[in-house]
């Protein structure tokens, strides 16, 4: 087994109002695995990640991040290996500028100053963005935060990186940027969309879930080209392929007769 | 911009200032706070009468305003709350206080004359303090803290309070345009719904502040920011500049600076 993995065993997650996010979740994820975590709105997939980094600990199963499994006491181990990427990029900046981000991490984890002006460099260049170093976080665009936040995690220089939604509100340039700094990553990440055409992009392997349960997992590009698992679980093909579907499959899809009559569920 | 926009660019502004490479700026933090205190408390000491005395003290905050290049409009832009504020405080002086001095044999009502130190007084401590932040990062003001051996707990609780102000005041902002883009006709926000809003507030200002504490856990955060515990070092510049003006305060406060001053044109 590799040196760095992911287990997940047979996890499952309530709020303590009871409402059940998580059943019975499993999954294994090796060095160099590129996953794409995909479902509806509300299936759980933030969820399933955060426990991954210890966020919410009061889950049923076992998570074990390289060996260590998440629970109290073992929290700043699993922490300084996985890098977590937040879906708002506002909730993950928090200093005055982009350096002084970047450098939170390191300094936290008790880097000589050297090294940590080192580490800012080096992400702010993966991530191509030496230009906003001193830039203050109040004034960047929503792309310039986004790839903020990734350097903000780079500098960390995890094992692993997890993803929530990290297309979301980039142009078409910063996307295919983000995309780029994605596919030079070369450890095991995970990326939790909706954006299915970057899962395709940056993922080979894709985990389907709906209603808290893992419904398939397997090569993305099969995944993503079966337009009825995926209407079944209330996702679409990505744009790229639904031109080729369109011409193999004739059928139109039941929903999309009542698409605008607001009876759609 | 709406009025809780202009406050949130104001803070933006003053992290900005602060962050400035003046010659002012890179002075020891723990250097300018030690100042900025003993200036206010000599200021504070000054007889209330002394107002010729007082008014030397003038010159740290226009020694500052030139060192650090700050606007000095931009400043009073700044303090316009505040300032009315504190020149309001010795109004009634003249009311309650009807004795009257001799100043260089000038016949002078002694509640005007307090009214005036306590004015003088307010400003100039204001002033200070504003030049203080203004120079310093709330960072390095949070490392001065520890290093007086101040408890790490309360330096913190200051130091995430600052940074949680900008949340809570963009929370505010987004729920209030939200609002008056439903109620165009409306003047502010309808009695009635204060509840819900600040509800709303409430749960989503928790809901920020929790996401950013865990933004901090997942980057090694324990409680303590690493960034105080980053060394600044004590120069010798640092060294000179507090006894140069611990030592004019001094002076100012025990001799007559002004009186001389003032004899060598009279």
């Amino acid at each position: 087994m590799s040196h760095i993995h992911i287990d997940v065993e047979k996890i499952s997650f309530a709020y303590e109002s009871g409402r059940t996010i998580l059943t019975d979740v499993s999954f294994h994820a090796a060095e160099n695995d590129s996953i794409g975590l995909i479902g509806a709105n509300g299936v759980g997939k933030s969820t399933l990640l955060k426990l991954l980094v210890g966020l919410n600990l009061n889950y049923e199963g076992s998570i074990r991040v390289m060996d260590i499994p998440v629970e109290k006491q073992t929290l700043s181990q699993v922490r300084s290996r996985i890098g977590y990427v937040f879906q708002d990029s506002d909730s993950q900046l928090f200093m005055t500028t982009a350096y002084e981000d970047i450098a939170f991490a390191p300094r936290n984890y008790g880097l000589p100053e050297d090294e940590v002006k080192k580490r800012v460099e080096q992400a702010l260049h993966l991530t191509g963005i030496e230009y906003l170093r001193d830039k203050q976080i109040y004034k960047m665009s929503g792309g310039e935060k986004k790839l903020v936040s990734i350097a903000t995690i780079l500098s960390m220089t995890p094992d692993i990186i997890l993803m929530d939604e990290p297309s979301i509100a980039l142009d078409p340039r910063n996307r295919r940027n983000l995309i780029r700094i994605l596919n030079s990553f070369e450890h095991l990440k995970i990326i939790a969309s909706h954006d299915l055409d970057m899962i395709l992009d940056t993922c080979k392997r894709t985990i389907l879930m709906s209603d808290g349960k893992i419904i398939r997992d397997g090569a993305t590009k099969e995944i993503l080209s079966d337009r009825k698992l995926l209407e079944d679980n209330g996702l679409e093909l990505p744009l790229c392929m639904q031109g080729i579907a369109d011409k193999q499959v004739k059928e139109k899809p039941a929903y999309i007769g009542r698409r605008g009559t607001g009876t759609e569920e | 911009m709406s009025k809780i926009g202009n406050v949130i660019h104001e803070i933006h502004q003053m992290d900005t200032l602060a962050a400035r490479d003046q010659w002012v700026n890179r002075i020891h933090p723990l250097v300018k706070f030690v100042l900025t205190v003993g200036y206010i408390m000599t200021v504070v000491s000054f007889s209330k009468y002394n107002v010729i005395g007082l008014a030397g003290m003038v010159v740290y905050p226009v020694a500052l305003f030139l060192l650090s290049e700050l606007s000095f409009w931009d400043s009073l832009r700044r303090l316009r709350l505040v300032l009315p504020l504190v020149c309001f405080v010795g109004i009634l002086n003249p009311f309650f206080d009807r004795n009257v001095v001799l100043i260089g044999g000038i016949r002078m009502s002694a509640g005007v004359l307090s009214m005036l130190t306590l004015i003088m007084k307010g400003v100039f401590s204001v002033l200070a303090s504003y030049l203080l932040i203004a120079t310093t990062s709330v960072e390095k003001l949070c490392y001065a803290f520890r290093l007086l051996h101040i408890p790490k707990a309360m330096v913190t609780q200051f130091m995430l309070t600052y940074r949680y102000i900008t949340v809570l005041l963009g929370e505010v902002n987004r729920i209030t345009q939200a609002y008056s883009l439903r109620a165009p006709n409306q003047k502010g926000v309808h009695f009635k719904v204060w509840g819900s809003l600040a509800g709303q507030l409430l749960l989503r200002s928790m809901d920020r502040a929790d996401d950013v504490y865990e933004s901090m856990l997942l980057r090694g955060y324990q409680g303590d920011y690493r960034y105080m515990q980053e060394r600044i070092a004590m120069r010798w510049q640092d060294v000179v500049y507090l006894a140069v003006w611990a030592g004019l305060f001094a002076l100012f406060r025990l001799c007559p600076v002004m009186l001389v001053i003032g004899g060598l044109f009279i």
